[in-house]
C-alpha cells in the first residue's frame, strides 16, 4: 500500500513541482495551498508524513499550527518544515515542536525523496524498536541509534532534528577527532550551507544536551576548521 | 497630517524669569541684612549713650550740693530761666545779639483787656540770659502811648517803668525802678515798700539800662550783676504803664507773677552752673546733654542734636545723570518709608517715661520719631547721692548718621540691583536669543536632512558640531547618528544594485542554458546544458546566502550568546588550522604567548579572523607570509592582521569597513565579492564594545587591519589586584 503525503505550500509552481515529484517516487500525495483546507483535510484522514511550509500567504505562522494540530492527533507522526531562512530554524527549535526534520529553500527534489523515505523508515523502524530489537551504539555517555534515529545521554532521550542527528553522527564516527565544516556540510545534506549555519546547528545540539545536562562539554569548537567530539 | 504641538513658554521666558527672581531676592536678602545692621547699630548707639550717661551721672553721683543753690520747691511761681550766653550782650535796646536764646522768649499779660484785674493789655515779652556773672535781660513791652518821666518830679510811678524786687546779698528785699527821662540810656533807682520815692538820692548805676522805641511799644535791654542779687538768685519783675501826661496814674501793672497780692513778681532762676561746668566739657558734637533734677527742672543742657542740613548734591554737568540719581535716591527713600513707618513712635511720651523711669532709680533708653527731629535716641542715668536719685542725665542724640549709613546702604543695593538687572536682562536675552537660535538652526538643519519622502539627504551635520556645550553634543550625537543611518542606508540602497550585477551573470548562464536546452536533441548535449543550468543556480543561491547573513547579521548577534574564552587559544588553534587549509601563503603568529580573557562570542571571533583571513590571502601573493598578532595592554587585547600586498588608497581607509565598498580593481577570480567581508568585521568588532582600523604599512608593502576588544573586566581586576 503506497504511503499517503501531504504537502501544503501556497505558491503553485512549487506545489506541482513537489507532486510531482515525489508520485514519481510511488507515493500517494495530497496538496493543500492553505492552513484551512489542510486543517480540513486531516479531519478526513491523516497521511503518514507532512511537509510543510512555514509562510502560507498573508499567515506567517501556518506551518507552525498546522504541525501543532496534527501533533496533536498523532504526536509521532513525522513532519518536514521547509524553511527560508536559516534563523527559523532557531524558532523552530524554539517552539520544541516534535518536528523531525526542516529543510531550507531551495531544496534538492532528490534529496526531498531521500528525506521522505528516510524518514518513513525510521518511523517504521521506532515502531519496531519498541518491541524491543535495539540497534543503539554507546559513544562514552551517548547512545545513538543510527536506524531509529534516537539520541539519548546518560539514558535520557534527546529530541533531535535529522539533520542535527545526522551531524551528531558524523561527529561522533570517531570520536576525538576534528570534523571539518564541509564534511558537516555534506551531513545536513542541503544544496547551499554556511559556516554560520553548521554554526547554528551546533549550537542547538549543544543546547538540547545542556537542556538535560549542565555540565555537558563534549562538542568543540576548531576554530577555522570545524567540530570535534570529546568524550574528556 | 497636522500635528498639534503644546506650545509652552520659550527657553528665553523661562531664563529671564527665573533670573528675576533671584534678583529680587538678592536685594531682599540684602535689605534684611541691613536692617540687621541697623538695629545692631542704633542698639549699639543707644548703650553707648546710656554709658555716656552713665559716665557723666557719676561725676555728678553724691554731690547733692549742685541742685542746693535753688529754693527747692518753687511751687506757684513762674519760673523764669536765664539762659547762659556765650557772648556778652551790648547794652543798646536791640534784640539782634539775643538770637542764641530769643526763641525762649516768654509773653506775659493776657492780649484781651481785663476789667477785673489790675493787669492790663499791656502785653511784654521776656528773655533772660546770663554772662559772665551779669543776667540780662530784654522786656519789648506793646504800649499805644509812652509817658517818659518828668525831670522835675521826685515820684518815679508817675510814667511807663519797670519794677524789679529782689532778694539782696543780707537777705532783705529789694525793690528797684527803672525809669526813662527819654528813648536811650535808662536810669534805676533804689525805692521804698510803696514804689514812689527813691531811697538814696543817687541811680543805681549797677543797673545799667538801655530803652529803644518800637512800633508798638517800647524795648528795653538791662543787666543785674549777679552780686547784687544775693544767694538766692531770682528776682521778679514787671511793667507799670502810664498812658495819661496829664493825670499821670498807673494804667495797669503786667508782672511776671500774675497775682497781684504777692510780694515777689516772680522767680527768675539760673541754671546751676557748677553743673553745667562739669558737663560743658563732656559736650559733643550732635549728642544734647541735660541734667535734670528730682523736681525734673533742667539744671543744665549742652549741645543740640538737631538734624544737621543734608549736602547739596555735587553739580554735574549732565542734567539725565542727576535726573536717574535723583530718581534712584528717591527709591530707597520710598522703600524706607514703606517699610519703617511702622516702627515710628510719634508720641511724645516717650522722653517723659524715659525721665520717669530713670528717675525712679532705672537707666533707660527709647528710640523716639518726631517729624521734625527724626529719629532720635533718649538715654537717662540717674544721678545718685546718699542712696536717693536726686536727678538724672538725659542724653538725646539722633540716629542721622546711622539713617544716613542705612539709606546709602540700601541706595546702593537698589542702585546695584537695578544696574545688574538690567545687565543680567540684556546678557540673559542675548544669551537665550543665541541659544534659541542655534537650536533653532540645528532643528532646521536635523529636519532637512531627511526628504518627504524619507530618504537621508546627507550624512553628517555641519552647524554646532564644533561648539563645546550640550548643543554641541546633541549635534554631535546627531551627526553621527545619521552617518551611521547613511551607512545603513547606503548598504540597503546599494543591495540591488550589487545583486543586480552579481546575480546577472548566473542568471544569464541559467538562461542560455536553457535556450539551449530547449533547442537540443540529443541525451549528452541536454545533460551538458542541465550541469551548466544547475551551477548558475548555485551561484544564485550562494549570492542570497551571503547577503541574507550580511544583512541580518546584527539581529542574529543580539542573540548570540556571550562566555569568557581564551582568545590566544581560539587564534593559535584558528592559524593551525589556516596552515593546513591555506596551503599557499605562510601564517605566522606574533604577539603574546599569555592566557588572553575575553567575554565573546567564540563563532563570531572565528567568523572574524575568517573575514579577515579572507581578506589578507585577496590581497596577497601566492606564499606569501600573513603575520597575524596580538597584544594586550589594560583594558583591551588588539588583533591584527597583516598582508604584504597593495596599499589601501589613503582615502578609502576610512571607509574600507563600511558595507558594499571594495577596494578591488577587478572580479578577476570570479569569487564572491560583495565587499561585506571587513563590513562583518566590524559589526562583529563593534557588538563586542570593540574598534576596527586600517592601515598602511610604513614601508609600503602591505596592509594591516586592527581589531581592539575589551578585556575581561574580572580578569583585569585579578590582575591589578596582584
Amino acid at each position: 500500500m503506497a504511503k499517503r503525503i501531504v504537502i501544503v505550500e501556497d505558491d503553485p509552481d512549487q506545489r506541482s513541482n513537489y507532486v510531482d515529484a515525489i508520485t514519481k517516487k510511488g507515493y500517494e500525495v495530497t496538496a493543500y495551498s492553505n492552513r484551512q483546507e489542510a486543517l480540513s483535510g486531516f479531519e478526513r484522514e491523516l497521511p503518514d508524513l507532512a511537509i510543510l511550509d512555514i509562510i502560507l500567504g498573508d499567515e506567517v505562522d501556518a506551518g507552525f499550527e498546522i504541525c501543532r494540530d496534527l501533533l496533536s492527533r498523532s504526536a509521532s507522526l513525522p513532519v518536514i518544515f521547509l524553511t527560508e531562512r536559516i534563523d527559523e530554524i532557531d524558532k523552530i527549535s524554539g517552539l520544541r515542536l516534535g518536528a523531525w526534520d526542516y529543510l531550507p529553500k531551495p531544496i534538492s527534489l532528490d534529496y526531498l525523496a531521500e528525506r521522505i523515505s528516510s524518514l518513513l523508515r525510521i518511523h517504521e523502524a521506532r515502531g519496531q524498536s519498541h518491541q524491543g530489537s535495539s540497534t543503539a551504539k554507546m559513544v562514552g555517555d551517548m547512545s545513538i541509534d543510527q536506524e531509529a534515529l534516537l539520541v539519548s545521554w546518560k539514558n535520557q532521550p534527546i529530541n533531535l532534528s535529522g539533520t542535527e542527528f545526522r551531524m551528531l553522527a558524523k561527529l561522533v564516527r570517531v570520536p576525538g577527532h576534528a570534523v571539518s565544516y564541509d564534511t558537516l556540510m555534506n551531513a545536513t545534506m542541503q544544496s547551499l550551507v554556511t559556516n554560520n549555519t553548521i554554526n547554528t546547528h551546533m549550537r542547538n545540539i549543544r543546547k538540547k544536551f545542556e537542556n538535560i545536562d549542565p555540565q555537558f562539554n563534549c562538542i568543540k569548537s576548531e576554530y577555522g576548521f570545524g567540530y570535534r567530539w570529546s568524550a574528556k | 497630517m497636522t500635528m498639534t504641538v503644546f506650545r509652552g513658554p520659550r527657553l528665553a521666558t523661562k531664563l529671564f524669569f527665573l533670573m528675576s527672581l533671584a534678583l529680587v531676592v538678592i536685594p531682599w536678602f540684602s535689605y534684611l541684612y541691613l536692617k540687621e545692621m541697623e538695629g545692631f547699630l542704633v542698639d549699639g548707639q543707644a548703650n553707648a549713650q546710656l554709658l555716656t550717661a552713665e559716665g557723666i551721672s557719676t561725676l555728678l553721683n553724691g554731690r547733692p550740693d549742685l541742685f542746693y543753690e535753688l529754693p527747692l520747691s518753687p511751687e506757684g511761681y513762674e519760673q523764669l530761666y536765664a539762659h547762659p550766653l556765650t557772648t556778652p550782650i551790648r547794652i543798646d535796646g536791640k534784640n539782634n545779639d539775643w538770637e542764641e536764646v530769643l526763641d525762649y522768649n516768654v509773653s506775659f499779660g493776657s492780649q484781651e483787656p481785663d476789667e477785673t484785674s489790675t493787669t492790663g493789655p499791656n502785653q511784654f515779652y521776656l528773655v533772660l540770659g546770663e554772662h559772665n556773672d551779669q543776667v540780662y535781660a530784654l522786656i519789648q513791652v506793646k504800649d499805644d502811648k509812652l509817658v517818659f518821666r518828668d525831670r522835675n518830679i521826685l515820684r518815679l510811678d508817675l510814667s511807663d517803668h519797670i519794677r524789679i524786687t529782689f532778694t539782696g546779698q543780707n537777705g532783705e528785699i529789694r525793690n528797684l525802678v527803672i525809669t526813662m527821662t527819654e528813648p536811650g540810656v535808662t536810669t534805676a533807682y533804689n525805692v521804698d515798700n510803696d514804689w514812689r520815692y527813691a531811697i538814696q538820692g543817687i541811680a543805681e548805676n549797677r543797673v545799667q539800662g538801655f530803652m529803644t522805641e518800637t512800633v508798638d511799644g517800647y524795648a528795653v535791654e538791662f543787666r543785674i550783676p549777679l552780686a547784687l542779687l544775693g544767694s538766692t538768685k531770682h528776682f521778679g519783675l514787671a511793667v507799670v504803664d502810664v498812658d495819661s501826661t496829664e493825670t499821670r496814674a498807673i494804667q495797669s501793672i503786667t508782672g511776671t507773677l500774675p497775682s497781684a497780692g504777692r510780694e515777689a513778681f516772680g522767680l527768675v532762676l539760673l541754671k546751676s552752673p557748677e553743673v553745667l561746668r562739669i558737663i560743658e566739657g563732656l559736650g559733643y558734637s550732635g549728642a544734647n546733654i541735660q541734667v535734670i533734677d528730682a523736681q525734673r527742672r533742667v539744671r543744665a543742657e549742652v549741645g543740640s542734636y538737631g538734624a544737621q542740613p543734608t549736602q547739596e548734591s555735587k553739580p554735574t554737568s549732565s542734567t539725565w545723570y542727576l535726573k536717574i540719581s535723583a530718581a534712584m535716591r528717591r527709591i530707597p527713600d520710598a522703600l524706607y518709608r514703606l517699610i519703617d513707618v511702622g516702627l515710628r513712635d510719634e508720641s511724645d511720651t516717650a522722653e517723659d517715661s524715659v525721665i520717669r523711669e530713670s528717675l525712679a532709680g532705672r537707666p533707660s533708653f527709647q528710640r523716639h520719631y518726631t517729624q521734625a527731629e527724626g529719629e532720635t535716641i533718649i538715654a537717662a542715668y540717674p544721678i545718685i547721692a546718699q542712696d536717693k536719685t536726686i536727678g538724672t542725665v538725659v542724653l538725646k542724640q539722633n540716629t542721622d548718621r546711622i539713617l544716613e549709613l542705612r539709606r546709602d546702604g540700601l541706595g546702593r543695593i537698589v542702585n546695584f540691583s537695578v544696574i545688574s538687572l538690567f545687565i543680567f536682562a540684556a546678557l540673559i536675552l542675548a544669551f537665550s536669543v543665541r541659544l534659541t537660535r542655534r537650536i533653532r538652526k540645528l532643528g532646521a538643519e536635523a529636519t532637512g536632512t531627511i526628504d518627504k519622502y524619507g530618504r537621508l539627504k546627507t550624512n553628517q551635520l555641519r552647524s554646532e558640531t564644533s561648539a563645546g556645550d550640550e548643543i554641541g553634543d546633541l549635534a554631535r550625537g546627531i551627526s553621527s547618528m545619521l552617518a551611521r543611518l547613511h551607512q545603513h542606508n547606503q548598504f540597503l540602497e546599494n543591495m540591488p544594485r550589487t545583486l543586480r550585477h552579481e546575480i546577472n551573470n548566473p542568471l544569464n548562464t541559467l538562461s542560455t542554458s536553457l535556450q539551449n536546452l530547449e533547442s537540443e536533441t540529443t541525451e549528452s548535449g541536454k545533460q551538458k546544458y542541465l550541469e551548466s543550468a544547475k551551477r548558475g543556480v548555485h551561484r544564485i543561491g550562494m549570492i542570497v546566502q551571503n547577503l541574507a547573513d550580511a544583512a541580518s547579521l546584527e539581529d542574529a548577534l543580539a542573540t548570540e550568546e556571550f562566555e569568557v574564552i581564551d582568545v590566544h587559544q581560539l587564534v593559535e588553534s584558528y592559524l593551525g588550522n589556516c596552515r593546513t587549509s591555506h596551503q599557499n601563503r605562510i601564517f605566522e603568529y606574533r604577539g603574546t604567548q599569555r592566557e588572553v580573557l575575553s567575554e565573546v562570542s567564540d563563532y563570531r571571533i572565528e567568523q572574524l579572523l575568517d573575514k579577515l583571513i579572507d581578506n589578507a590571502i585577496d590581497f596577497s601573493a601566492v606564499d606569501s607570509t600573513i603575520t597575524v598578532g596580538m597584544t594586550t595592554d589594560a583594558t583591551t587585547l588588539t588583533l591584527f592582521v597583516t598582508n604584504h600586498g597593495p596599499l589601501v588608497p589613503t582615502n578609502m581607509l576610512d571607509n574600507i569597513f563600511d558595507s558594499m565598498v571594495s577596494a578591488r580593481g577587478s572580479n578577476s577570480d570570479n569569487r564572491l565579492h560583495f565587499g561585506i567581508g571587513l563590513y562583518v568585521v566590524r559589526i562583529i568588532a563593534e557588538h563586542h564594545g570593540g574598534t576596527v582600523n586600517a592601515a598602511n604599512l610604513l614601508n609600503g608593502d602591505g596592509v594591516t587591519i586592527q581589531v581592539n576588544l575589551p578585556l575581561y573586566k574580572r580578569a583585569i581586576a585579578a590582575d591589578a589586584s596582584l
